[in-house]
Formats: C-alpha cells, sequence, structure tokens
C-alpha cells in the first residue's frame, strides 16, 4: 500500500514547468494511484486472489484557447519529458476552443492539502494483510452450513463471495497554484448465491456492503441476505400488463436518479440532449422531491472536498421543493451555456423523505397498499432527450402492504418527468450506494408489462 | 499485425531467460501453471464538436500480468513496470494462490499450440499503423464527416463525431515454454446527433469500428455513416411506444444479434456452467432450439471486432460451434474450464488489459443463415414488433432471463409494418426464446458497430444474425 509520494509530487511539479517551457499557456496535473488486494471464494474456499496496484498521470494542455487531455502509467522522469513535450504539440494541432481555460483560483479548493480532511481514510488498511483477508473473506461464507442443511425444498448450487480493500490517493495540481488531494480507503464485500428448484430451476440473488472503514463493514449478513433473495424468488407468479403503484428497494432506487442527475450536466444540456433542459429555477419536478449535495459529511463514502477541476464542492440543494437549484456546470460547459460556473457533478447526494420522515420499506408497502416491489432491474435504458425510458424488472407483487409472491421478466416503462410527478414517498431507509445515500421510492400508477 | 519476435521482447526489455526466470519465481509456493501477459498500449481519441476538432489527445498503458493457476484456483497481480524488482513482486503476489494449499481440479499440462506466430495469417493487418499517423491528417476526416451529415438533414442541431484508435503490442509466455505475440489494432468512428422538429428533440448514434489501421476511413464509409445517422429519422420522430405485453417479435437483420449474445452467448460461457451457475449448466447435447439453426463464436474473422490471432492465454483463435443443427454443441471455454471439462480449449480467453486475467468471453457470435425470406417472416406475424436498432442488453445467468433495448422499430399489424415505435425494453427467458425461434432468413447480416462486452471487465465483440422470428417475448409498453 502506497500513496503518492513527494517524489511523485516534484514530478508532477516539473510536468507543469515543462508544459509551460513548451508553450503550454496553463496546464493541471492529475496524479491516480490506487492499490486494491482482493480475495474471491467459491463455496466457502478461496478461489482467486488479486494484487492491484495502478498510478497514472494524466495531464491537460491549454494553449492560446486549444485544449488536450493526455495521461500515461510510466511515470518516470525521462519518459515523462518526452509525453509532456508530445501532449504540447498534439494540442497545438487542434482548433481553438475559447471555452477551455482553468477555473479561476478563487472557486478552487483550498481545504484539501491533506487528502484526509474528511475522515475517510482508515489506517487498518495499512496493516491488513494476506491472512487477514483470507480470514475476513471465509468468515463471510455460510457455504457450509447451509449446503449441510437436508430436507430444504431448494439446493443450493453455488456461494461465489469476494473481498476487498482500496487505497485511492488522488492529487490534483494546476498552473494557477492549485493543490487539492483526496485519500480514501474502502472495504467491501459482495456475494452472490445461487440456489435451484426441485425442478433444476435456478434462481440467484446478490448482496453487498461497503465503507470507508473496517470496522463498518457488515459482512455477515451479506450471505443470508443474498440466499434469502434468491429463495424467495422460486416460484414466480403471474401478473398482468397494466398499472401498478410500484415500490423501488432501496439499493436499486440510483437507477431512477442518475437520469435525473445525468440530465442537469452541463455535457447533456450543450449537446440539447437533456430532458431537463431549460429547466433551471423551475419546477419541473414534484413538490415532494428535494435532492441535496452531501459533500462534505465527514466519515461517509462519497464526501468530497473538490471536483475534477480542483473546484470546491459546497453542500446544498439541487433540487429543492421540485425546483431545480442547480446544472453541473464545469468552466466549459458555464462558457458554452453562458451560466455561471458550478461543479462538474452531484458527489455525495441525498434524497430528503417524503411526505414525512421515518418512513422504512415496510411502512411505504402500506401507504402503496397494492403494487410491485422491484428489487432488481435487468437491462433497460432511457433516451437521454426525452425522458423516456423503458427496464427489465423482478422483484414482488404485494397486496394491503403484505408481499404476496414473487415477479419476473416485467417490463417498467414510462417516463422519468412522468413517473417523478407521481411520487408518493421517499424513505428514511438510506442505503449507502456508491456514495449515493439511496432510499426506498414509491410511484403512484406505472406501466408494467408482463 | 504480426511483427518480428525481437520487436515485442525490446518492448517489454525481457527475454525467454527472463520470462522463465518470473515464472519460476511465480510457482515458488507451488501451483501448476503460470502465463506473463505484457502489454503496450496507446489510444488516440478526437473529437469534433460546435463543428470544430477542439478536443483530443492520447494516452499509454504498459505493463505485465501474472497469472498463476493451482488447478482451478487463481493467483492474480500485475506490474505496471518490466523491471525486475516491480514484475518479481507481482510474481510473489500471484505465488499467493499456492501458498499452503493443494491444487484442486485438473491442472493445464497440454500446450495449445506449439508453433511460432505466423504473419501469412495475421487476421488483423494494419496498412497504416494509427501510431504513425498524425491528428492533423485525422481532422479532416471529422470535418468531412460533420459536411456530409448536415447536407443530409437540416433538423441537426447538435452533432458530435470521434475517431478513436487503439494499437495494442502484447506477448505472452507460458510455463508450458509457449511464446506467442501480435499486434493488435482497433480503430472505430461514432457518430450521435440530436435532431430537432418543433419542440420535440431526438438523438441517435451510429458507429462503425475494426480491428485495422487508419486504411479503414474512407470516403465511402463517411458516406455510409452519414447516410446511417439521418436514415429512419422521420420513423423516429413518428414513432410511439406499443401497448406492451407478450407477442412475436421480429429480429431485423445485423444487430440483432445481441438476442444471442444475451439470450445464450453469456450462459454459455463456460465457467457458469463449471459452477453450476447457468441456466443451460448440464444441457450439452439437447436441443435448445429447432433444427436447421447453427450458432457460432469466431475469432477466425479477418478485421473483425472478434478477431483473434490466438487469446489472451495463448490459445489459437478459431471459429466454434455452440449449437449445431439446433443442438448445444460447445461452451466457450478458457485453459480453466476446458481442463475441467477435459475439451480443448476453444480459444475464448480474453481480457480487457494486463490489469485483468483472461476469463471465458465471447468474440465474434452469430447465427447462420437458413432459408426464409424477410418480407415471408414478416408477413407470417398478425400482431407483434419488428426492431433493428438497439443501445444495450442484459442477462440473468441463472435465471436465463435477458433483455435488450431498443432504440427503433415498427409495430406489424397483420404481416405488414404499419407505426414506428421506440424506446422500449423487450425481456425474455433464454432456453424459452430459443425454442420459441421458428422462423430463420435468408439475409445473414454482420453488425459493423463498436460492440462492447462487460463482465466485470470489457472487451471488444462482434454479433450478426439474419432476420429471426420469435413467437413470444415480453415487450415494454404504455
Amino acid at each position: 500500500m502506497e500513496k503518492i509520494t513527494e517524489q511523485e509530487i516534484g514530478l508532477g511539479r516539473e510536468c507543469l514547468s515543462l508544459a509551460l517551457s513548451k508553450g503550454a499557456s496553463a496546464a493541471r496535473i492529475i496524479i491516480d494511484k490506487n492499490t486494491t488486494n482482493s480475495i474471491e471464494t467459491l463455496n466457502g474456499e478461496i478461489d482467486k486472489v488479486s494484487h492491484c496496484m495502478d498510478k497514472s498521470l494524466s495531464i491537460s494542455i491549454f494553449a492560446d484557447g486549444r485544449y488536450g487531455s493526455f495521461s500515461t502509467n510510466r511515470i518516470d522522469g525521462d519518459h515523462l519529458s518526452e509525453f509532456v513535450e508530445n501532449a504540447v504539440k498534439t494540442t497545438a494541432m487542434l482548433a481553438v476552443d475559447r471555452c477551455r481555460m482553468l477555473p479561476s483560483p478563487e472557486r478552487c479548493c483550498k481545504e484539501a492539502a491533506d487528502g484526509d480532511e474528511l475522515g475517510l481514510y482508515d489506517l487498518m488498511i495499512e496493516a491488513m494483510n494476506s491472512d487477514m483477508r483470507r480470514s475476513v473473506s471465509l468468515k463471510a461464507s455460510i457455504f457450509a452450513e447451509t449446503k449441510n442443511h437436508k430436507e430444504l425444498p431448494w439446493e443450493l448450487i453455488s456461494e461465489e463471495g469476494e473481498y476487498s480493500d482500496t487505497l485511492s490517493d488522488f492529487l490534483l495540481i494546476d498552473s494557477n497554484g492549485t493543490f487539492c488531494r483526496h485519500t480514501e480507503s474502502s472495504f467491501d464485500y459482495s456475494v452472490e448465491m445461487t440456489v435451484a428448484d426441485k425442478d433444476g430451476n435456478r434462481y440467484s440473488g446478490f448482496d453487498w456492503d461497503g465503507c470507508c472503514r473496517l470496522d463498518d463493514l457488515d459482512i455477515m449478513n451479506c450471505g443470508r441476505n443474498a440466499l434469502g433473495m434468491a429463495v424467495a424468488g422460486i416460484g414466480p407468479g403471474n401478473v398482468e400488463s397494466g398499472k401498478y403503484n410500484v415500490v423501488i428497494d432501496a439499493r436499486n432506487s440510483r437507477k431512477l436518479l442518475n437520469p435525473l442527475i445525468r440530465a442537469l450536466r452541463g455535457e447533456e444540456l450543450h449537446q440539447n440532449n437533456s430532458f431537463l433542459k431549460d429547466s433551471l429555477g423551475k419546477s419541473v419536478l414534484p413538490q415532494g422531491l428535494t435532492l441535496v449535495e452531501c459533500s462534505r459529511k465527514c466519515g461517509e463514502a462519497g464526501a468530497r472536498l473538490f471536483d475534477h477541476e480542483g473546484v470546491d464542492i459546497p453542500a446544498g440543494p439541487v433540487i429543492e421543493n421540485g425546483v431545480v437549484k442547480k446544472y453541473f456546470l464545469n468552466t466549459r460547459m458555464s462558457g458554452k451555456l453562458g451560466l455561471p460556473p458550478t461543479v462538474d457533478g452531484l458527489y455525495h447526494p441525498q434524497l430528503l423523505p417524503f411526505p414525512e420522515k421515518g418512513l422504512d420499506r415496510d411502512a411505504i408497502l402500506a401507504l402503496c397498499g397494492d403494487g410491485i416491489y422491484v428489487t432488481g432491474f435487468n437491462g433497460g435504458n432511457y433516451n437521454h432527450a426525452t425522458g423516456n425510458f423503458s427496464y427489465g424488472i423482478e422483484g414482488f407483487a404485494f397486496r394491503n402492504g403484505k408481499i404476496t409472491h414473487p415477479v419476473r421478466e416485467m417490463v417498467f416503462t414510462g417516463n422519468f418527468l412522468r413517473l417523478w410527478s407521481g411520487l408518493l414517498a421517499v424513505g428514511s431507509d438510506n442505503f449507502p450506494e456508491h456514495g449515493k445515500m439511496m432510499p426506498t421510492l414509491a410511484f403512484a400508477q406505472a406501466d408494467l408489462s408482463a | 499485425m504480426i511483427l518480428d519476435r525481437q520487436y515485442y521482447l525490446n518492448i517489454f526489455c525481457t527475454d525467454e531467460r527472463g520470462m522463465e526466470e518470473l515464472i519460476a519465481t511465480a510457482l515458488r509456493h507451488g501451483g501448476n501453471y503460470c502465463d506473463l501477459f505484457f502489454e503496450s498500449s496507446s489510444n488516440t481519441d478526437l473529437v469534433l464538436q460546435d463543428g470544430e476538432v477542439s478536443s483530443g489527445g492520447f494516452s499509454e498503458d504498459y505493463g505485465v500480468g501474472i497469472r498463476v493457476l493451482n488447478g482451478e484456483k487463481t493467483g492474480y497481480a500485475y506490474a505496471e513496470s518490466t523491471e525486475w524488482d516491480a514484475m518479481k513482486k507481482s510474481a510473489e503476489a500471484a505465488s499467493a494462490i499456492a501458498s499452503g494449499s493443494v491444487p484442486s481440479g485438473p491442472a493445464i499440462s497440454s500446450p495449445a499450440y506449439r508453433g511460432r506466430p505466423n504473419p501469412a495469417a495475421d487476421r488483423y493487418p494494419m496498412e497504416i499503423d494509427w501510431r504513425k499517423k498524425s491528428i492533423s491528417d485525422l481532422i479532416p476526416y471529422l470535418t468531412r464527416l460533420e459536411s456530409l451529415v448536415r447536407a443530409k438533414d437540416s433538423r441537426i442541431d447538435k452533432l458530435q463525431a470521434v475517431i478513436s484508435s487503439e494499437v495494442r503490442d502484447i506477448l505472452m509466455y507460458n510455463s508450458l515454454g509457449e511464446l506467442k505475440y501480435d499486434t493488435r489494432p482497433t480503430g472505430a468512428i461514432i457518430l450521435s446527433a440530436t435532431f430537432s422538429q418543433g419542440n420535440v428533440t431526438e438523438n441517435k448514434y451510429v458507429s462503425r469500428s475494426l480491428m485495422a489501421g487508419a486504411e479503414m476511413i474512407s470516403d465511402a464509409l463517411l458516406e455510409e455513416m452519414a447516410e446511417d445517422i439521418v436514415n429512419g429519422i422521420d420513423e423516429r420522430f413518428a414513432a410511439r411506444r406499443p401497448k406492451g405485453g407478450r407477442m412475436p417479435v421480429v429480429m431485423g437483420a445485423g444487430s440483432s444479434g445481441i438476442l444471442l449474445h444475451e439470450a445464450m452467448g453469456h450462459a454459455f460461457e463456460a465457467d457458469f456452467n463449471r459452477k453450476g451457475q447457468s441456466v443451460f449448466s448440464g444441457r450439452m447435447g439437447q436441443r435448445i432450439c429447432p433444427r436447421g439453426i447453427n450458432v457460432i463464436d469466431d475469432g477466425t474473422i479477418r478485421g473483425n471486432r472478434g478477431a483473434v490471432n490466438f487469446d489472451d492465454e495463448l490459445v489459437p483463435g478459431q471459429k466454434t460451434y455452440m449449437v449445431e443443427d439446433g443442438v448445444l454443441s460447445s461452451y466457450l471455454h478458457d485453459r480453466i474450464s476446458a481442463a475441467y471439462y477435459g475439451v480443448k480449449p476453444t480459444g475464448n480467453g480474453r481480457r480487457e488489459s494486463f490489469r485483468y486475467h483472461p476469463l471465458p468471453r465471447m468474440r465474434a457470435t452469430y447465427m447462420e443463415g437458413c432459408d426464409a425470406r424477410p418480407e415471408d417472416i414478416i408477413a407470417s406475424v398478425r400482431k407483434g414488433i419488428f426492431v433493428d436498432e438497439f443501445s444495450n442488453g442484459q442477462v440473468k445467468i441463472g435465471e436465463g432471463d435477458f433483455t435488450f433495448y431498443v432504440k427503433s422499430g415498427f409495430l406489424i399489424e397483420n404481416g405488414r409494418l404499419t407505426m414506428p415505435i421506440k424506446d422500449i425494453n423487450v425481456i425474455g427467458n433464454g432456453p424459452q426464446a430459443l425454442a420459441d425461434i421458428s422462423m430463420v432468413g435468408n439475409d445473414f447480416k454482420m453488425d459493423k458497430g463498436a460492440s462492447v462486452c462487460g463482465k466485470g471487465q470489457e472487451v471488444q465483440v462482434s454479433l450478426g444474425i439474419p432476420t429471426v422470428l420469435i413467437n413470444n417475448l415480453t415487450v415494454g409498453g404504455e
């Protein structure tokens, strides 16, 4: 496990100076270094061990209104000189784009000098060794205890688990003097269980946990949750095509939030490929929808002080009571769209509860009465320009707030603006999913095909 | 492209003795097989946006992956340097799989092919090396492409065109003494546009990709792409969602090969079957489609995105019949699964880069044509849909439920194409859908797009199919 060294930071600074001396008017360097160790298990035995160490240096060259971006993993002095020289020469061949420039220094983050300001780095990652990783992986397995159960109406076919830990160190420096660093540890465990019913039909369930501190990693329940999901899916029943209240499990609800976030990005707006174009300051979403950036929540995976240009990420609302409060505009997109710059994305989003605090999955099922509870998506996509979507889904039918039987091979189709306008509930049961705090969601009268 | 052996040894600053020493280090705790995968790659991207090629750059990646097998168990590590100390450290990390454990499962002991790579049999020659092509030579192609497209349709609001190229120098060596090397070029041109009509906006995407050098770009290709991106846009504006439910689906020739990729290809990958997880586990030799249907995964098509001279574990590329006359005849094997099943590896061991260990992966997956005329297939459907443009697909290996997202198609009413449709997901179950294939056309077509397959790591693939009728799939709708 190795963080970015002082020598590598020095090389980065030399690259900046070299780029300027070769004709760049400004430049930005990013050094990204990651070390991942993982252990995969199959049926309670170690199946795969791997060790990955990556480092890369990326340089953005700004030269008389021209822009190029370049990267290499060959970070040694002699090679880097040639690399930077070629980068500057290549940039000179491109057309001028006056919107390409570094962000102004006053917009850039000045609080991320150490890398661990947000408390996302657990020293335990340095103490982890091969024996400890094997021990964690094997301890999480429930294969032996499950396989030995007799007289079950199903057979356990396989258990595939993976434990991994990663140290990520990210450094951004630019020729305006910006210096930002973000250091983070992460510990993850995931498991997939496959079972077969008495006719040999297979059903699988998947569960995972991830966090930045080893003590917070809950590996012991993943296998049981995944097995529970696989077994609960046995014997799917039929439902008719039609309109249903739909409840989306917290572990899957990002699928419906991500398109909203993407539609607010400058790149999509500039390409006229966003179903939320011309929505800034307007009430285009339901009153119950409030989405906030929680970038500065210490200790929570996904928290971040600066974006990919080094710009400070403020906490605050993105959508407030259905009103779009912010587009995600980096320096270039700000220039292209003629709007003030913000940041280039949403890093640690959270949806606020609706219609009241404290609702969990069961309370939301009860609130909805009858419908379909979605526990998994299978493929699908959406039209970025129109917001029309169509996804394969699986889950459970529920009646009077109680789950009745599993369903699968269904298609969930609609339009995001119409879907969100039928928002019934946002739970308080946030599941931390890839840095996003995602709750159970419920929508009224969505189209399902079966 | 296959160059002289010494060219590759020089790039990676190594020789056979050095590689043998590295393998000995990796196997010092035990294990019964080891392979080394050296890679040096360079990528270039050029982007036209707002009428100007104002964005571009290149990236380079260099390193060696070291894999140790202890029976079916894998140890893997890589170094981003070919200096001895870095490689030795990675070899020791990979060796951990054998530390204190006995081998489980059969060992890989037979070489796949002892001979040297033969330049005359090269499946992806590169006449014009992308690495020697200045980006200033490529810029005019993008501006010409934009002019061609804009001249064809005044409704184009925004247009983005990309030329992307990659060249990978590969050197592989294993503990069986096999040595293989080649240079893998891939070029892609990607065009995306938004069209405005009144206050309605629509988008469209077209791509072309080959394993070839810069000679792949021609005026004819640009003209073909310009024509493709504006073709069907009237229908796109007019299109609606159909009423959803179960119905017959006619899959148009070419890109509908996504059906094979999702409904059967992944489930035929032998790692899933070895672990008993696939819906097709234990079904070898059984009828899974009607008679007359042949489904192939092919690494031998010259210039195709799925072509391999040798796969990423030194096995010669080959043409593999997965389904012959409707009967499941072969899984797609890497060396581990081939040893498990006691068969020869099929050349499907592929990986994204030296950062990943190889897995059974598809190459060019397609169904051979039969004798039905496409118009007769459509005419046979009273009420259903015809689909011919897709964006993505997915499958659940155990359950066999697969989906693909339809960008465009038509309703079929009383044997005729009527209302255009768009933006719907179609879902089915693999074994059932294959059994439900009732007509296969005589119009086989290979898709030309830049298809990518994801399985924890990405590899380039391609697909093809003639027009096919499936009697019953679930179609999304409102």
